[in-house]
């Protein structure tokens, strides 16, 4: 029989056209916003994983303290420690790096990035060991100086005009040549970057000793964890002391999803404030639509419905209300986040938006019940009802 | 004769803010099977409350009502709305027809809460508008039939559970005088296939067609006549 208060539900959410739609309306708002906002940090998260797995697995990055990350100044590695760090067994090679912003000029634009200087004769293998490849031209090559290899950012955003391989661009008044263009990375900073041998960058940052990271490639099959402490301990004994920081690829993520996290939980509780005003918005809904009926409830009671009759039929009307709410809000959700995507890329980061099923499911029940909940006070005050005084209702 | 419906000593005090108001001041009284009961009195003067007890729509403050051989002051919220799905068909002024369902819908509704399936509740409730003259009109919403419809659906309505007793509050209240006759003919075609009918009325009018008229004021009885013309007992 509950099929018949399910059609009985129908009719009167039917019968009351407007108003049930702006309730639904209500409820659609709070879970498209709890859907595209789970939907899109998670993708966000899936997406950096993936960015990490491919560029820099199998690295460790050894930094001076102070240097929080390219651009900002080192106060302490050199030469000698990349040294001290080649001498471990289990690391393929060591690349050391000036990573700093400088003033570039082309065609008499003038533009600020960050600029990555390497040996010229780890470039190529630094790179294919990332996964990362040319669209245009090639790497920097052996014993070349006064060239450039340049993310997609600054060869298509950069300048009012495209830059490509030949093309030539000034960094702190010194003349390089660009060979190479970098496929989309897929992140602002990587994509923003110009990379020059480390003997050009020491030059244009005239700094003629010092490093202001340190990459260490791990052999393939190395325990990644061992060797951090392993570079820590053999920094320690030669430099006499701990101004230094070794970090692994795996800290860093572990570190950003830290951070998503959080951000994760203030926009999921922003949503759930949403989801709560429609709840709101449907308890009210539900009491208009007892008080409105009234007398039907007396009809209803005189020709024979029991208190639980009454309270099905109210308790499904509302949960109807939410589930329909729930299905536009997940589409609505998924499409907001779908959306995104492009965005995104435009942005300077190629977010790849997964929808998961789970998600979309959690939504749903989440507003069914969210609607059921809401309805069962009303519901049951209207069940408890004197059919006498309910009768009697105009 | 059995007696159906049975009320020994029944007060009913109504609380209101500003003290207790009594409508129905020891009642007693007995009604059989196949009666044509009219309830007649001056408004206020506690017939409505009466039949509502009598309907288990409200419940006595003191004194037993037996409904058969039950006294219904016993019965649980759930057991009463049973008796009154099962055993009582209201027929109201105001008709009380859900506003948002055909008359098809609205004469099957009261089979719903009795656990009748779907396709037995459209035929049976089918067939009870056809009787009423309302064959054409099944798919009508309540506000796109007239009052004398309305009131035909209702009494299709009250008959469906196929009920002993048929509780009907100043039917023809709402309708012109020749509307309310029709009705109350059809009244009277119940009483004589059997149907216990009480009939509430301020209209002294619509007596004579009962077997048994009731008079009251102020919540008591001061008046028990015997119509001679009207009841099944005596026409047949």
């Amino acid at each position: 029989m509950r099929f018949d208060y399910f059609l009985l539900a129908v009719n009167s959410i039917r019968h009351r056209k407007l108003r049930s739609w702006l309730t639904v309306v209500g409820i659609v708002i709070g879970v498209a916003a709890i859907i595209s906002l789970i939907t899109i940090s998670r993708s966000l998260e899936s997406t950096l994983e993936q960015q990490f797995e491919t560029f820099g697995a199998n690295r460790i990055f050894v930094s001076g303290k102070g240097f929080q990350g390219p651009g900002t100044q080192s106060n302490g590695l050199t030469i000698e420690d990349v040294e001290t760090i080649e001498k471990i067994s289990g690391i393929e090679y060591v690349a050391p790096g000036l990573f700093r912003s400088a003033e570039v000029k082309y065609k008499e634009e003038t533009g600020f990035t960050l600029i990555g200087g390497l040996p010229a004769e780890q470039y190529e293998k630094f790179y294919a060991d990332g996964g990362l490849k040319t669209t245009e031209g090639r790497f920097i090559q052996e014993d070349e100086k006064y060239v450039a290899v340049i993310g997609s950012r600054v060869a298509e955003k950069m300048f009012s005009k495209e830059i490509g391989v030949g093309n030539k661009i000034e960094i702190n008044k010194l003349n390089f040549k660009v060979v190479g263009v970098l496929e989309e990375i897929g992140n602002a900073q990587d994509d923003n970057q110009i990379n020059i041998p480390l003997d050009a960058a020491r030059e244009v940052f005239a700094e003629p000793e010092k490093v202001d990271m340190i990459i260490a490639q791990v052999k393939s099959g190395t325990d990644i964890p061992d060797m951090q402490e392993k570079i820590e301990k053999a920094l320690e004994r030669k430099r006499g002391d701990t101004s230094f920081e070794v970090v692994t690829a795996t800290q860093i993520l572990e570190q950003i999803n830290q951070v998503l996290g959080v951000m994760q939980i203030v926009l999921v509780g922003i949503a759930a404030i949403s989801l709560l005003v429609g709840a709101i918005g449907i308890m009210n809904s539900m009491y208009t639509s007892v008080l409105e009926r009234t007398k039907e409830i007396g009809i209803m009671k005189s020709i024979g419905a029991r208190n639980p009759d009454i309270l099905w039929i109210f308790l499904i009307e509302a949960g109807l209300i939410g589930l329909v709410g729930g299905v536009l809000g997940s589409a609505l959700g998924t499409g907001m986040a779908l959306g995104i995507g492009p965005i995104a890329k435009e942005a300077g980061f190629p977010l790849i938006v997964q929808v998961e099923m789970p998600v979309l499911v959690l939504g749903l029940l989440f507003a069914f019940i969210v609607g059921m909940v809401s309805g069962i006070l009303p519901a049951y005050q209207a069940s408890k009802m004197k059919p006498v005084d309910a009768l009697r209702y105009e | 004769m059995s007696s159906l419906i049975k009320l020994e000593n029944v007060h009913k005090v109504y609380r209101l803010e500003g003290g207790e108001v009594p409508a129905i001041n020891g009642i007693s009284l007995s009604i059989n099977q196949g009666d044509f009961v009219a309830l007649i009195g001056p408004s206020g003067s506690g017939k409505s409350t009466a039949m509502n007890l009598v309907g288990c729509l409200d419940t006595a403050s003191k004194g037993n009502i037996f409904l058969g051989k039950h006294n219904i002051q016993h019965l649980s919220e759930s057991d009463l709305a049973q008796v009154r799905g099962k055993q009582i068909g209201f027929i109201f002024q105001t008709f009380n027809l859900i506003p948002s369902l055909n008359a098809l819908e609205n004469v099957a509704l009261p089979m719903m809460f009795q656990n009748v399936s779907r396709s037995v509740r459209m035929s049976k409730a089918q067939k009870l508008l056809e009787q009423v003259g309302l064959a054409n009109r099944m798919g009508h919403l309540p506000n796109q039939l007239s009052g004398g419809q309305r009131q035909r659906v209702a009494i299709a309505r009250a008959l469906v559970n196929d009920p002993e007793i048929i509780l009907a509050d100043e039917p023809t209240g709402n309708l012109d005088t020749k509307t309310g006759e029709e009705i109350m003919k059809v009244l009277k075609g119940l009483n004589e296939q059997g149907k216990t009918i009480i009939l509430v009325t301020h209209n002294p009018d619509l007596t004579k067609l009962a077997n048994k008229v009731i008079k009251l004021k102020d919540g008591k009885i001061i008046g028990n006549s015997k119509s001679s013309v009207g009841g099944k007992n005596e026409s047949s």
